[in-house]
């Protein structure tokens, strides 16, 4: 099914089924686990009048600090309920719980325990009840979902990650770009193996124009840290008129000059982005069949990637296995990174030795 | 105690442990890493410099390259790395044997790129100026150094500090100047995400802090 066939351009990609695969977004720790919750009281509001009199008052007593993405008033779920309300009283931690109550925990906090100060208005609070509130704003829809089964919060939505998760973010169209650029990758893999090397290959794309500036295969025979990602890296630099090692021994690997008419100025939407030129991999995607290492994972942040697609995951990976390093939030620069492009395909190639 | 015997090795290594460098080995090689970096400086470079040495001899010396080569991988101790691969080439030397005994001597804390390479080689201990908030894989950002990660060689041994204040001062003169060599900020600003982590080489802001925060990296 993977001949190398450097000739058949065209058909480069379509013997390939691209609905046998699927593209997931790796996403930050924070956007991909459960969400965390807090023990809270809450009470139904028993004389709806009073409502944002009690809501203002409790939240003097009790502000929900950090909490803003909670709805302090919820409509009750149970519909059958006499009170159709019910109000975020404290959080457990923000009161000192009374000794009868530990002594007794089947005995349920009243509202005086939790709220002693003496000239609270209790008029329209019904009995207090414990619930489980969401820590902190829910940053994906799935969490959105999850954190609305205990309380409601504010979410702000956003589709491309929405879309990401659902596995809708590219259209056909682009899936068959992305398939073409990884079915590139992982020839270049085989060029390698068929070297000796390890069978890891890398394509590096500038999406503006389509145009691939780099590809790369595993060298590590001749240098212990020539691995795919950082020939490609190199491989750009070439393309930039700098760079450091040569290739010749190597035909598989090779660099394109980006298109001098996309940064001479002279092309449609001839904003002022366009006369720049080309700084390291600033706006480009790198398409690898394997996860990047850490060493590989830090040198696309030193060198501004903007998008990373991978095949299949790494022992030791640094972007989705051992580590984010794509959203480090220390780190000054981030990019988006998808797993599962070909991955069949991709982790067919011999594994790492 | 260590005497002028030729086989080094076995002064180094002691029981499979690497013995640490003397107070006046250190002093030595640390003094050739910081006029690595004041060469650095003055090619326009961010100011990093360093070593390798491998049992008293100097197999590589490094600074940072990152503009000349438009390659943001450059940094010194991949230079200097280069050197002992090219070393161990001419005399058939698996590179790997040879950087098991090698120390690195250097400037700044290695980067995450740099930690990563370091452990790949097999190199057993760095000596360090001063930290790397921004970038550092010896504990300042991720701690690359002595992490669980059983297929990227082996993990290795830190000793910081050492003339930490100059090497802060040598990356504030850099930081302070524009860099000439980076693009056009409104570009990168899109791919950016917002302001990333403060560095304490940049106590003050910097007139072109945007320019400087792109250069750092390189």
């Amino acid at each position: 099914m993977f001949k190398m066939e450097p000739e058949t351009k065209k058909r480069k990609g379509m013997e390939y089924d691209p609905d046998s695969w699927h593209v997931l977004p790796v996403l930050s720790d924070e956007m991909s686990d459960d969400v965390k919750l807090l023990d809270a009281y809450a009470a139904p509001i028993t004389d709806k009048r009073q409502t944002s009199r009690l809501v203002k008052d409790l939240s003097v007593v009790h502000p929900l600090a950090d909490l803003h993405h909670i709805k302090r008033v919820r409509a009750c779920k149970d519909k059958s309920s006499p009170h159709p309300l019910e109000v975020i009283v404290c959080l457990v931690s923000d009161v000192s719980v009374p000794t009868t109550f530990v002594t007794q925990p089947q005995r349920p906090a009243s509202l005086t325990d939790l709220l002693s100060s003496k000239d609270f208005n209790f008029e329209g609070l019904g009995e207090p009840f414990p619930v489980r509130i969401p820590a902190r704003a829910p940053l994906t829809r799935p969490q959105f979902e999850q954190a609305s089964r205990h309380w409601p919060t504010s979410f702000h939505e956003d589709k491309r990650v929405t879309l990401g998760l659902k596995g809708q973010l590219f259209t056909s169209r682009q899936k068959a770009k992305i398939q073409e650029y990884m079915t590139t990758a992982v020839e270049a893999a085989r060029s390698g193996r068929e070297e000796g090397m390890d069978a890891v290959g890398a394509v590096i794309v500038d999406p503006k124009s389509g145009q691939i500036i780099a590809v790369g295969h595993d060298l590590t025979q001749d240098h212990p840290l020539h691995h795919a990602v950082m020939v490609c890296i190199d491989l750009v630099a070439w393309a930039q008129g700098g760079g450091v090692y040569t290739y010749e021994k190597h035909p598989a690997c090779r660099y394109t000059a980006s298109d001098p008419q996309l940064y001479a100025g002279h092309s449609e939407t001839s904003g002022s982005e366009e006369n720049v030129q080309p700084y390291i991999c600033t706006g480009y995607e790198l398409y690898v069949t394997r996860e990047p290492c850490v060493m590989c994972a830090m040198a696309l942040v030193h060198s501004r990637i903007s998008s990373v697609f991978y095949g299949t995951a790494s022992p030791d990976g640094a972007l989705g296995t051992k580590y984010k390093i794509h959203c480090q939030k220390e780190l000054n620069h981030h990019f988006d990174v998808y797993k599962g492009v070909m991955r069949q395909a991709c982790e067919e190639l011999t594994p790492l030795k | 105690m260590r005497t002028d015997h030729t086989d080094h090795t076995e002064i180094h290594v002691i029981n499979g442990i690497f013995h640490q460098p003397s107070d006046s080995e250190v002093q030595r090689w640390m003094s050739s890493a910081f006029n690595m970096a004041i060469d650095a400086l003055e090619n326009g470079e961010v100011p990093v410099g360093c070593l390798l040495v491998y049992n008293d001899i100097v197999l590589g010396k490094g600074r940072n390259e990152v503009n000349e080569t438009k390659n943001a991988t450059r940094h010194a101790e991949m230079v200097a790395l280069d050197q002992v691969l090219e070393w161990c080439s001419h005399r058939d030397l698996d590179p790997k044997e040879v950087c098991k005994h090698t120390v690195l001597y250097v400037t700044v804390e290695p980067c995450i790129t740099c930690a990563a390479a370091l452990r790949l080689l097999n190199v057993p201990l760095v000596v360090y100026g001063c930290k790397n908030e921004r970038f550092g894989g010896c504990g300042s950002v991720l701690d690359i150094s002595s992490g669980d990660l059983p297929h990227t060689g082996t993990s290795f041994k830190c000793i910081p500090g050492h003339r930490a204040e100059e090497a802060v001062d040598m990356l504030k003169t850099f930081y302070k100047q524009e860099n000439p060599n980076v693009a056009n900020p409104k570009v990168r600003k899109e791919c950016m995400s917002p302001a990333g982590g403060t560095i304490t080489t940049h106590t003050e802001a910097a007139p072109h802090e945007d320019d400087v925060k792109m250069a750092v990296s390189d």
